[in-house]
């Protein structure tokens, strides 16, 4: 029988047992205030009394059950003559497995033939044990809870704490991403660590795994440049003259058409942007380079990505202006005005000087997510690490070699796979640390105004 | 009157105030000016791509799948990978993000665990989404051998980006219920839980499903975190099953535009038209239900 097949028959019986508990309470309730809960909560604590015990059953079969089975197989006496090599006897094994699953399977080793029905028979067996389990679980939890159905019983309160702990676990499930995050880049940067020292990698001026040199300050520098300085030289100045007409000179109705259009670009996926990048806007900055006497331009360059990543940024960094203008006290506004500023002389020295710790934070915020944009700089700019400050040379970025280096042919272990995680560290620890310390400013702001 | 020793008709005054009216103009425009540029940027990609791709959609392009021959490659098979990517993302990140915005918002007591999963959260949504790459090949694929290139790893992988977004709009939905509401319930006797279950959570539906789809649409174009798990295999074939291998609709555009043959560039094109079409179908029904919706308290 099929887990999910399982699954299915165990949700059936708790129907069934959740229609039978408010049969019976219907039955115990002979008038008001008979009963201590409402038959639909004694349904629900039946249904659960069947379906999680066996539930929980049948996860840790699953989890044990191909153990089981791989030593059931190799009991076998067809399985004698594998060979003794683990890596070897492991590849017969899986190709046995595919064959099992799947006759027609394409498989490699000749010998994984003989194992089908070994394996077959292990399988049939172990799932037949894992159903018995499961639906003896499910019977006994189901007993259990139906000796407990009496009219003085709090079934509501039992119900309603399974219902708080599940609420409490899929909260966890934050954290445990988080952890998961954080657990698995550092171990396998520590496993890049033992094979390359740190200090080689994060001063080191000279980048390529192939060779076995990870020098990767090419990539962080390609990195700032694309992301924190072109895209920025872009963002910022469109992204903070459109927030300042939206609040300060449109009328509502052009901010009511205008705003939701900004908000486009911000919806449009980062293919597409890198795609336009690769195809509209390289061409056109290779052609401007030559025009302007640069000897053979390359097409892909960190203008081309940083120009579109820059477009892509603005309505993020509007919407962040437009909240910290929003947050400066009106009252301010109006003393300025009052005194006789014109709206601009207002805007430029007083409601921008006074909204600057928000704008900045929406900057940092916004280069956090320039430098973790990977599409645009995948298609755009380019696989060469160098150090370099002219815009119009393709150049590389942490993104694009974590790209790189994880897709493709790879063995788990060698450096080359593990340096991506290493990457991946360093940009996870940086984006948090603009994140933690521009949330902190934004924080901190809105206090000082309220 | 006293006089103040300011001429205010005098020649020199009419032209300072000429010169500050005409910054005044200058900056007006340049506001103007931003915006217009931002959108002219909007327009000439959307027009660069309607030009190049609006040829290559027929019904042979949406219903064939993925082949060496640009004239007869279409995009089922990626649509129907996105389509099963999306249900299992959907399936997951849906109902784990309201159980948590539920209790983070209605029974959550103020103490350190609960401040640490907040702070997850929030920075959970602002991890770049390559990390959760990452995460699903050294979690899902290297530590629990689920199968590569499948829209179960996929769903999977998306679903850890989407909760996080789910999250806060379900919070931001909870809060707006006014607390009448609630003592209303608990005055007549209902249980914490009824009350959240049977009054709270049909009112911030609407709201809840708003950052839901929002935050689908933005799981849909994304394909950082999936070429990490492997989804970008050449697949000729739609995919059966969750477990099968299997494309997705912003890779296949991205393999696509890896292609040296320039017919491809028609086909990319054409494809993320499609892309297009599925985003804003998604955005216009989540603009249609919060206006439908929307309760003012």
């Amino acid at each position: 029988m099929t887990s999910s097949a399982l699954f299915l028959l165990v949700a059936g019986l708790g129907l069934i047992g959740w229609l039978v508990a408010r049969a019976k309470a219907q039955k115990l309730n002979t008038g008001r205030g008979a009963l201590h809960s409402r038959p639909g909560h004694h349904g629900w604590h039946l249904a659960l009394w069947i379906m999680v015990p066996a539930l929980i059953g049948l996860v840790t079969w699953q989890s044990v059950s191909p153990g089981l089975i791989h030593q059931a197989v190799l009991a076998d006496p067809t399985a004698a003559s594998l060979p003794m090599m683990d890596m070897e006897r492991n590849a017969v094994l899986s190709d046995a497995y595919a064959l099992a699953a799947n006759p027609n399977a394409a498989v490699f080793n000749p010998d994984a033939q003989k194992l089908v029905g070994a394996v077959q028979a292990a399988q049939s067996k172990f799932n037949l044990f894992g159903a018995l389990i499961t639906l003896l679980l499910a019977f006994a939890g189901g007993a259990f809870g139906y000796t407990r159905i009496t009219a003085a019983f709090p079934a509501r309160t039992h119900v309603e704490r399974v219902v708080l702990g599940g609420l409490l676990l899929a909260s966890l499930l934050a954290i445990l991403t988080t952890g998961g995050i954080i657990a698995s880049l550092l171990y396998e940067t520590g496993l890049f660590f033992s094979k390359v020292s740190p200090t080689e990698f994060l001063f080191g001026l000279h980048w390529s795994p192939a060779n076995g040199s990870f020098g990767a300050v090419p990539l962080f520098w390609g990195t700032i440049f694309i992301g924190a300085i072109i895209a920025m030289i872009v963002a910022i100045p469109l992204g903070l003259m459109s927030a300042i007409y939206l609040t300060q000179y449109a009328s509502a109705q052009m901010r009511r058409v205008l705003k939701p259009l900004l908000e486009i670009l911000a919806g449009i996926p980062t293919v597409v942007y890198g795609y336009f990048a690769a195809l509209t806007v390289a061409p056109m900055i290779r052609d401007f380079a030559s025009a302007i006497g640069m000897a053979n331009p390359s097409t892909e360059s960190a203008l081309a990505a940083g120009l579109v990543m820059g477009i892509m940024i603005i309505p993020f960094v509007s919407s962040m202006a437009d909240d910290s203008i929003a947050a400066v006290p009106q009252a301010m506004r109006d003393g300025s005005l009052a005194m006789g500023a014109t709206r601009s002389e207002t805007i430029k020295r007083v409601l921008i000087p006074a909204a600057l710790p928000g704008i900045v934070a929406g900057v940092m915020l916004a280069i956090s997510r320039a430098i973790g944009e990977t599409m645009i700089v995948v298609m755009a700019a380019g696989a060469a690490a160098r150090l370099s400050a002219n815009p119009f040379d393709s150049m590389t970025t942490v993104t694009f070699q974590i790209v790189q280096l994880l897709t493709g042919d790879q063995e788990f272990d060698s450096p080359k796979t593990l340096s991506a995680f290493a990457l991946g560290l360093v940009l996870f620890v940086v984006t948090l640390a603009l994140n933690i310390i521009a949330l902190r400013v934004v924080k901190r702001f809105r206090e000082a105004y309220e | 009157m006293s006089k103040t020793g300011i001429n205010w008709q005098s020649d020199e005054t009419a032209k300072r105030l000429a010169r500050r009216y005409a910054a005044e103009r200058r900056f007006k425009a340049l506001g103007l000016a931003a915006i217009l540029v931002s959108l002219a940027f909007l327009a000439f990609l959307l027009v660069a791509m309607l030009a190049k791709g609006v040829g290559g959609i027929d019904l042979q392009f949406l219903t064939a799948s993925d082949s060496t021959d640009p004239a007869t490659a279409g995009v089922w098979a990626a649509v129907k990978g996105s389509l099963l990517t999306m249900g299992v993302t959907i399936a997951l990140a849906l109902p784990m993000g309201v159980l948590a915005a539920i209790y983070l918002e209605e029974f959550a007591p103020k103490n350190r665990w609960v401040d640490i999963v907040e702070v997850s959260i929030n920075n959970l949504a602002a991890v770049p989404s390559i990390i959760f790459g990452l995460l699903g090949l050294a979690v899902f694929i290297n530590t629990l051998n689920l199968p590569r290139s499948s829209p179960l790893v996929g769903g999977m992988t998306l679903a850890l980006m989407t909760m996080p977004v789910i999250v806060i709009a379900g919070r931001n939905a909870i809060k707006a219920v006014p607390p009448s509401i609630r003592d209303a319930a608990l005055a007549v006797g209902a249980s914490r839980v009824q009350t959240v279950f049977h009054h709270v959570l049909p009112l911030a539906l609407p709201g809840i499903l708003t950052g839901a789809i929002i935050g689908m649409a933005r799981a849909l174009g994304e394909t950082a975190p999936l070429l990490m798990i492997g989804m970008r295999a050449f697949v000729p074939a739609p995919p059966a099953g969750i477990t099968d291998p299997s494309s997705v609709l912003p890779m296949q555009i991205f393999l696509w535009s890896d292609e040296v043959d320039r017919a491809f560039v028609q086909n990319t094109s054409a494809a993320i038209i499609v892309l297009l079409v599925f985003l804003l179908a998604m955005n216009g029904f989540a603009i249609y239900l919060r206006n439908k919706f929307e309760t003012r308290w």
